[in-house]
């Protein structure tokens, strides 16, 4: 009760409130980016799995064991089964398509929607299941190509089936879009009669699987072990839809500015809290005058403390779930799925931080209260205890470590970003010392109001050495989240411009080149040139033969892989090991991605065979290239110079930018060539787009916490020598300054300490912000001029404002009055 | 109820030692009121630290109630206080964050005593500050906050009541007032007062005075002397 009293009593004074906020501002930092990410991760998870049309899938050349799926209902997962085959498609006697079979049972598809139409061209609608037996949906295309029509019967092996709809969109279409042709989508109870379906038939069996995440981590571990050749499980990474490395470095991002806050925020407390119990030196001597015992008093400061970090791990848990709440109401719309609650596990964490914060930044400084000298009661001229700095920093210092480990899971970045704060403040600490030198020689020459400022600040030189390095340190992490923000926004900008293209073409045949070509460039922007492309299979690597693709063992093994061919290299291609050829060269060469160059473990100068067809290919690996895949444009593993690939019989694709109001248009095409395939990215990259636009608008509200937590280091810091600077200018006035004067020196004195601080701060934040977007974020650097000025100046307004704010009262209230209350 | 036997005290310097206080005798007996007094820097405050406990003796030792404080760690002294000691000081040493009325409640509280509320309040009527009790120490004048000063140091009924300067920061009339109200509440609780002056007049209030000089005790008188002087028996003898 003691202590409740002795918080309430202190936080009427005003003594608290700095150290309330900033721990707030610690919790809520924490908990909210922590609910925020983890919400965020589970959404795209989810729209991960959409593309996959279940959360995993296994899948295989054979039927797989009954007692698989018999194990998957066991444990209530959701099952579903599919079959894929290519099979030759009738209608009629004479129309027949070599077609993609696809057979589902009704539970397909598991997650996302399929899109279908009532006719070929008809308006999209959305599906959660399939047809049923006895019907099925065909490509818009096999319409003109089977010559039928809704109502119409078509043939899959022996089986009649009725034209039921269009099929528009599947969810799980991009894996192995690359088919054979149309699709067909029908019933898997339809099979049987259909006598496709033989021993040695090439058909893909899937068991798709949806459920909670640890069951299905479950199920996959009880079903590894026994996962036979031929069979695998499929879990889909987030990376495959182009906004994988986006949104890793905005998770980086957001995992730094919140460690950044933290560090901020834990900075605040440890100066709110060293203030706090300087202020209390004299009360604790009254109390221990008083017969108070030092246990005791440890014991009302220490229970204090609980309450103060209970009540701020509870504002601040409230704030930081209202901020991400906030967040997903005003983003709803973008978010391609709504995305279920964080759980507590963020105010955990955040609760964790205010107790962290507690024990290793407010409590060093309040445990020595108890060591105060009742004979302070006295003699007022006591020194107060030792303060152990070295201690007390070291704790911090450890604290700070242990949160951005635990809260960042990631050791690269958290020493990164201790080993740069920490040569920062020494850099600073150096230079800090010698600017305030230097700037009291030139004040000696100065005016009046410039020597007495300019004194001060040298005669308390290592209080301010202090405050230029905590100021440059909250001035430094904001200009650098500032910068790297700024550089994030820029990049994904580019990364998916207005007209990026949104369609692609593919098997385009040879003798449709030019019309196609010609059809394209009046109804759409051509965004790229038709390339070629072979299908060809890698099947030895200096002369030793690579195992079969479906073979369990690790290592190299065939892959079957789209070949083009090229004079120049690809715009945004570039050569990380040998050289591109001459735009005429007759040698046999081959440029491989960095990526497969990596699986199949090739070096340039190595000699790699391909089965094109039945036709043998012997090249050398000439170059390696590094290529951007999240680009949206036709990427290839590899690259032939045209004379290597000349003869071989090749097929033509494309990409290009539709207008979604120009998207009838795709009809039209689609009549005219019927045989090219379409592939639609436009609902992909909007979606893209939305998520990036929500991830940079959160990246912008963290900024704002952030902030907030860099004002109140600011504030804290002003604050810690506000009494001296009070108590000088009072006794200033009372020898007859003028306000002028002493208000001039206040506002000369803090607007020097900004411009020391701001650029001190200018300079790290620049070589920060290059080791950070050059070796942690990925990303190209290129220096900053705007925040030269920018920097200096915004510390001068602001540390100017703030100290001249918070030591208004020396020249509003009598010499009296605050002589009387020092 | 205070005995001292060769208390001295030494501080450390850059150039050796100094001895502040150089081997004090005294005893003081229950209900009697002692002033000390002396010019400054004679070593009068630091002698009232080393009494109430508040610092600790180079050498010598001082007896309260029998019991010796030089046996006693910081805590154990400063449970003793809490038994038997109040004080006064020159500069009020009230809690600015706390009202009239909370600053008096503190000893209580920290006692555990449990109507501190009302007792705290009887006390401030005591002393006549009913008026202000809901008051900050920098809304307060000089002498009121010394009265809500002495109304803390009585309201934990102490056995001893130390004094240090008590009427340093106030002018002469306020002063006075102070002390009659010092002097009053004294003798109705029948503490033991010692008080540290370089004030005459509040001096010879006392039963007896006790002049330091340089650390030593030069001199001790005892009998009131009335204010003005005249009446009363003062016996004056060297030590």
């Amino acid at each position: 009760m003691t202590a409740l009293r002795m918080l309430l009593r202190d936080w009427r004074g005003g003594e608290l409130g700095v150290l309330l906020a900033a721990l707030v501002v610690a919790v809520a930092i924490v908990s909210g980016i922590t609910a925020f990410t983890t919400r965020l991760q589970n959404s795209l998870e989810q729209e991960s799995h959409r593309f996959l049309a279940a959360d995993r899938v296994i899948m295989g050349s054979r039927e797989q064991p009954a007692e698989w799926l018999a194990e998957a209902e066991r444990l209530q997962l959701r099952t579903g089964r599919v079959l894929t085959f290519p099979s030759m498609v009738y209608a009629g006697d004479e129309d027949m398509v070599l077609a993609s079979i696809k057979a589902a049972s009704s539970e397909y598809p598991l997650r996302g929607e399929l899109t279908m139409s009532a006719d070929a061209f008809g308006t999209p609608e959305l599906r959660t299941e399939g047809p049923p037996p006895g019907r099925v949906w065909l490509d818009s295309r096999l319409f003109a190509l089977l010559n039928v029509a809704v109502g119409d019967k078509i043939y899959v092996g022996d089986a009649a089936l009725e034209v039921a709809a269009a099929l528009r969109n599947e969810p799980d279409r991009a894996t192995g879009f690359l088919g054979y042709g149309p699709r067909v989508l029908m019933h898997i109870d339809d099979i049987p009669a259909t006598n496709v379906v033989q021993p040695g038939s090439r058909v893909r069996y899937r068991i798709l699987l949806a459920g909670e995440e640890p069951v299905l981590d479950d199920y996959v571990e009880w079903l590894e072990p026994q996962l036979p050749a031929g069979q695998e499980i499929i879990d889909v990474g987030r990376n495959q839809r182009g906004v994988g490395g986006a949104l890793e470095r905005a998770e980086s991002f957001l995992l730094l500015a919140g460690s950044l806050g933290v560090v901020l925020a834990g900075v605040a407390i440890a100066l709110a809290a060293r203030r706090f119990s300087e202020r209390h030196y004299d009360y604790v001597a009254i109390m221990k005058s008083l017969g108070t015992v030092s246990g005791k008093i440890n014991r009302m400061y220490g229970l204090s403390l609980l309450l103060l970090g209970a009540l701020a791990t509870l504002i601040g848990a409230a704030l930081g779930w209202g901020l991400q709440a906030l967040f997903f109401t005003l983003f709803a719309e973008a978010l391609p799925v709504q995305p279920g609650p964080a759980g507590v596990r963020p105010y955990i964490v955040g609760g964790a931080t205010a107790v962290v914060c507690l024990l290793a930044f407010a409590w060093p400084p309040l445990s020595r209260l108890g060591g105060a000298s009742p004979l302070k009661v006295l003699r007022r001229d006591l020194p107060n205890a030792v303060s152990r700095s070295a201690i007390d920093n070291g704790l911090g210092l450890g604290a700070v470590l242990l949160l951005m480990l635990w809260y960042s899971g990631d050791w690269a970045l958290t020493l990164a970003v201790l080993a740069g704060l920490a040569a920062s403040a020494s850099l600073a600490a150096t230079v800090a010392f010698l600017l305030l030198r230097g700037g009291r020689l030139a004040g000696m020459r100065a005016g009046s109001i410039w020597r007495l400022a300019l004194a001060s600040l040298q005669r308390n030189g290592s209080a301010n050495t202090l405050q230029v390095v905590i100021f440059s340190l909250a001035i430094m992490l904001l200009l650098i989240l500032v910068l790297v923000r700024t550089s994030l926004l820029e990049e994904w900008q580019m990364q998916l411009p207005e007209g990026t293209p949104n369609h692609f073409l593919l098997n385009i045949a040879p003798d449709e080149v030019n019309a196609v070509r010609d059809t394209l460039s009046q109804t759409a922007d051509l965004a790229e040139p038709l390339y070629p492309m072979v299908r060809g299979r890698i099947v030895e690597v200096n002369g030793v033969a690579l195992g079969r693709s479906d073979d369990p063992e690790e290592g190299r093994r065939e892959r079957e892989t789209n070949l083009t061919w090229a004079r120049e290299i690809p715009t945004d291609n570039d050569i990380i090991a040998g050289e591109w050829w001459d735009p005429n060269t007759e040698e046999a060469l081959v440029s491989v991605e960095e990526g497969m160059a990596e699986s199949l473990e090739l070096e340039v100068g190595d000699k790699v065979r391909y089965m094109i067809g039945s036709q043998p290919l012997d090249v050398t690996v000439g170059s390696i290239r590094r290529l951007d895949w999240e680009s949206m444009r036709p990427n290839f593993f590899m690259i032939f110079p045209p004379a290597v690939l000349r003869g071989y019989p090749a097929t033509f694709m494309t990409s290009f930018h539709l207008d979604r109001n120009e998207k009838s248009l795709l009809n039209q095409f689609i009549r005219q060539y019927p045989t090219v395939t379409v592939i639609e990215m436009d609902v992909v990259i909007e979606q893209v787009r939305g998520i990036i636009n929500q991830v940079s608008a959160a990246i912008e509200l963290v900024l704002v916490v952030i902030l907030s937590a860099g004002a109140l280091v600011l504030i804290a810091g002003v604050q810690s020598t506000v009494d001296t600077r009070l108590y000088e200018g009072a006794i200033l006035r009372a020898l007859g300054a003028r306000r002028g004067l002493i208000l001039g020196g206040v506002v000369i004195e803090f607007a020097a300490l900004g411009f020391f601080a701001g650029l001190l701060a200018t300079v790290a934040a620049e070589i920060a912000v290059y080791v950070l977007q050059t070796f942690a974020l990925d990303m190209d650097y290129s220096p900053h001029p705007e925040i030269w000025l920018l920097g200096p100046v915004m510390a001068v307004l602001m540390i100017g404002a703030l100290g001249v704010w918070n030591c208004r009262r020396v020249v509003s209230s009598p010499p009296l009055l605050v002589l009387r209350e020092l | 109820m205070i005995r001292t036997e060769n208390l001295r005290k030494r501080v450390p310097l850059a150039e050796g030692e100094l001895e502040i206080l150089k081997g004090i005798d005294i005893e003081i007996k229950a209900r009697e009121s002692v002033a000390i007094i002396g010019a400054s820097g004679s070593g009068k405050s630091t002698l009232l630290g080393l009494l109430a406990g508040l610092d600790v003796a180079s050498e010598g030792d001082v007896w309260i109630d029998g019991v010796s404080l030089a046996g006693l760690d910081e805590d154990q002294r400063a449970l003793l206080r809490a038994e038997k000691i109040g004080f006064v000081f020159q500069s009020f040493q009230l809690l600015p964050s706390l009202t009239a009325l909370e600053n008096v409640m503190l000893p209580l509280e920290l006692h555990g005593v449990a109507n501190a509320k009302t007792l705290a309040r009887n006390f401030l009527e005591r002393v006549g500050l009913a008026e202000r009790t809901d008051h900050y120490p920098n809304q307060l004048s000089g002498g009121e906050q010394q009265r809500v000063a002495i109304a803390r140091a009585f309201a934990a009924e102490p056995a001893i009541l130390f004094a240090d300067e008590p009427t340093g920061n106030l002018d002469t009339a306020t002063g006075a007032h102070v002390i009659d109200l010092l002097f009053e509440i004294n003798r109705e609780q029948g503490t033991t007062l010692v008080l540290v002056t370089h004030e005459q007049r509040l001096a010879d209030r006392c039963d007896r005075r006790l002049r330091l000089h340089g650390g030593a005790l030069v001199g001790e008188e005892s009998g009131h002397v009335s204010r003005d002087g005249h009446s009363g028996t003062p016996h004056l003898r060297g030590v």
